[in-house]
């Protein structure tokens, strides 16, 4: 994804942040499906592994980010190399957040088997969008790595699709609530879970507006969808 | 060797003719000198065309490897002549490897495992295609990506770090979904100077029958403890109590019930076991489907007075239906347990005083349809699909009560693949459920 250089040193600095990143959001991936398979399973299993890796994507936000640091201060990076670091460094924020949104997941699931009434709990829906917000969050590393504008626009628009199930979903478990009171907790720990998935699709969708960024040289946030197409057609 | 000499001769020749014709035009002092350099000059300016003319065609040989040489000196023509000899042998030879690359990139591509030729710094230099089926990596555009870039599992990323390339590991993919799960084997096999060959394997289906095995000899395992234990629970009442004349007859006959329900367990098995062991099937043996009948009407009376004891109700059996097709080609026995499995389910899945229908009739495509109809429980649409497993019961509470083994639809698929019908299950849960097997037009007659 990186053009020569004349110091080849400097590309293979460049090299190994992105790896690094890319290592990190295998962490993130990881995590997501574990927690996306607790709350299939309702099983606690796996939550002590959930809160190792955990740690161990916050400890690598800290490293990536002191590498970007030396970078830029050593190489005076300009043009592409700058947006490039730049980006990164925004990624693995929003990589760190979708990791703690999918541990969030798992201590919600955690307190939803301890009330012990995850039989009542209307889960199918929210497997949909987990496994959609999983999808995107991998598709939206591989269109990183690829530095993939078509497929960065394509995942943009698909975010539209959680937050419309996370409508969705919220109407049903009002009815849940009303129906039921004695449920209330657990409806609201699934709220919970929802807005986390909904979240971890926003992290995938902010992803995708710094590959336009740094392959553009535009900065995308917070502009419409058709704004984006006509930046990335010219 | 002689053409460096003809060049020499090329030159002295060029200054004598020069010197002689400057001498025999006009001969006084010290023309002589200047006819050599003239003749000298002459043979320059020729040589340099004839240079020109060579690299000319030294360019042009690139694209036209058959150009023939321009008429040139002789030192130059041997030169030329060389040249095209190494270059036709030369690229004979790349057009050979050529070949051969490309055989053994058809066989990689060929191969049913995922091939990826890593570089040292781990960056794709090639991957097959079924790389892209197992991993999503395009062998186009991936190329010089760094491996660990697209395939994130941490796993992979831990061996490529740790440079471990001992044990072959299984990873994800991260094409799987909760539909088409795929697990694949790994394995980097290291050659000269850091570079990677990575092969996986699709290993899926493996996992799964090795998972199923596993629950089989578990399942076989409960269903044969479960009469062993009421059995051992018998054997010691009677060992440390003594019990009356009375309650003795009562145990033993609960205890035979239970040793006939272990053996039923193992004659099932043992036919499972047998059906699988040998798929081929005969077609010359016709069987009378009429007494098959009979005796299907005569145990199944038989099976109700037993289930229901004599006082209650018992269930209305109901045979219908055309006397033709009257054969059907198969064996005897098989069909026979089938068709018993088929009807005892009916039996025990109605309450008493429900009623059975049982056709055999011929259909439009001259084949012929055996269905099992009763008014019993039903079966509820999301089991359907399962209820061919073994052990698959649909109320893990009427396990005991209704005393089946778990397996007769294991057995009824496994008969009915073997005499190509087909069987199709109709059901609403409480109205009924309703079986019927169709038999191919050239197994009946």
């Amino acid at each position: 994804m990186i053009e020569k250089h004349l110091s080849s040193q400097f590309d293979s600095d460049l090299n190994d942040v992105c790896s690094r990143l890319m290592e990190m959001g295998g962490l993130v991936e990881t995590q997501i499906q574990r927690t996306i398979s607790a709350l299939a399973e309702f099983s606690v299993d796996e939550f002590n592994n959930v809160v190792d890796t955990e740690t161990r994507i916050d400890q690598m936000e800290v490293e990536i980010d002191r590498m970007l640091t030396a970078v830029v201060a050593r190489r005076q990076p300009a043009a592409r190399d700058l947006r490039l670091l730049l980006a990164i460094s925004k990624i693995t924020t929003n990589l760190e957040r979708a990791g703690d949104e999918a541990c969030k997941i798992g201590m919600r699931v955690k307190s939803l088997v301890e009330s012990g009434k995850t039989r009542q709990m209307p889960i199918g829906d929210l497997r949909v969008a987990s496994n959609l917000a999983a999808s995107l969050i991998q598709r939206s590393l591989n269109a990183f790595a690829r530095l993939d504008v078509p497929a960065a626009i394509s995942i943009y628009k698909e975010d539209d699709l959680i937050d419309r199930e996370f409508k969705g979903f919220t109407r049903k478990l009002i009815t849940y609530m009303m129906e039921n009171p004695h449920i209330i907790s657990s409806c609201l720990d699934l709220l919970f879970i929802a807005k986390a998935i909904e979240r971890i699709g926003d992290h995938a969708k902010n992803i995708t507006e710094f590959i336009i960024y740094i392959v553009h040289g535009t900065d995308v946030r917070h502009s419409k969808l058709e704004g984006i197409e006509a930046i990335v057609v010219h | 060797m002689p053409s460096v000499f003809y060049r020499f001769t090329m030159l002295f020749l060029f200054m004598a003719v020069g010197a002689v014709s400057v001498v025999l035009v006009k001969p006084s002092e010290g023309i002589l000198g200047l006819g050599i350099a003239a003749g000298a000059f002459i043979w320059l300016i020729w040589d340099n065309w004839c240079s020109l003319q060579f690299i000319l065609w030294v360019h042009r040989i690139e694209d036209e490897p058959d150009a023939p040489p321009p008429w040139l000196d002789n030192i130059r023509q041997e030169t030329a002549e060389y040249i095209q000899r190494t270059l036709r042998r030369q690229s004979h030879r790349t057009k050979e490897f050529e070949n051969q690359l490309y055989d053994f990139q058809s066989v990689l591509q060929a191969s049913p495992n995922s091939v990826i030729i890593l570089n040292a710094q781990d960056c794709i230099e090639w991957c097959n295609r079924t790389a892209s089926i197992h991993f999503g990596l395009d062998a186009k555009r991936d190329l010089a990506q760094r491996i660990t870039h697209l395939l994130r599992s941490p796993a992979l990323i831990k061996k490529l770090a740790e440079r471990d390339f001992a044990e072959p590991f299984v990873v994800e993919s991260p094409l799987a979904t909760d539909t088409h799960p795929m697990r694949l084997e790994v394995l980097f096999l290291p050659h000269g100077q850091g570079r990677l060959f990575m092969l996986s394997r699709d290993i899926t289906a493996i996992e799964q029958a090795e998972a199923m095995r596993r629950n089989f000899v578990a399942e076989v395992s409960h269903e044969i403890r479960t009469p062993l234990t009421v059995l051992a629970g018998f054997i010691e009442t009677l060992q440390t109590l003594s019990p009356s004349e009375e309650e003795r007859g009562s145990i033993l006959m609960r205890m035979a019930h239970q040793a006939e329900r272990m053996k039923n367990l193992v004659n099932d098995l043992l036919t499972l076991s047998r059906l699988e062991n040998n798929a081929q099937l005969r077609l010359d043996e016709w069987i009378p489907v009429a007494s098959m009948l009979e005796r299907l009407g005569i145990d199944a009376r038989s099976l109700s007075t037993h289930l229901n004891g004599q006082a209650a109700p018992k269930h209305e059996i109901i045979f219908e239906g055309a006397d033709t097709p009257d054969e059907i080609a198969g064996i005897k026995t098989e069909l026979q347990s089938a068709f018993s499995n088929l009807v005892n389910n009916a039996i025990r899945y109605t309450p008493p005083g429900g009623k059975i229908i049982v056709t055999w009739q011929m259909n439009a495509e001259g084949g012929a349809r055996f269905s099992v109809r009763d008014n019993g429980i039903g079966i509820a649409p999301e089991h359907i699909p399962r209820l061919m497993e073994r052990f698959y019961r649909v109320d893990l509470n009427r396990s005991n009560a209704s005393s089946g083994t778990g397996l007769g639809l294991a057995i009824v698929r496994h008969v009915l693949q073997r005499h190509d019908a087909k069987l199709e299950i109709d059901s609403t849960l409480s109205h009924g459920a309703c079986f019927s097997v169709t038999f191919p037009a050239e197994r009946v007659r």
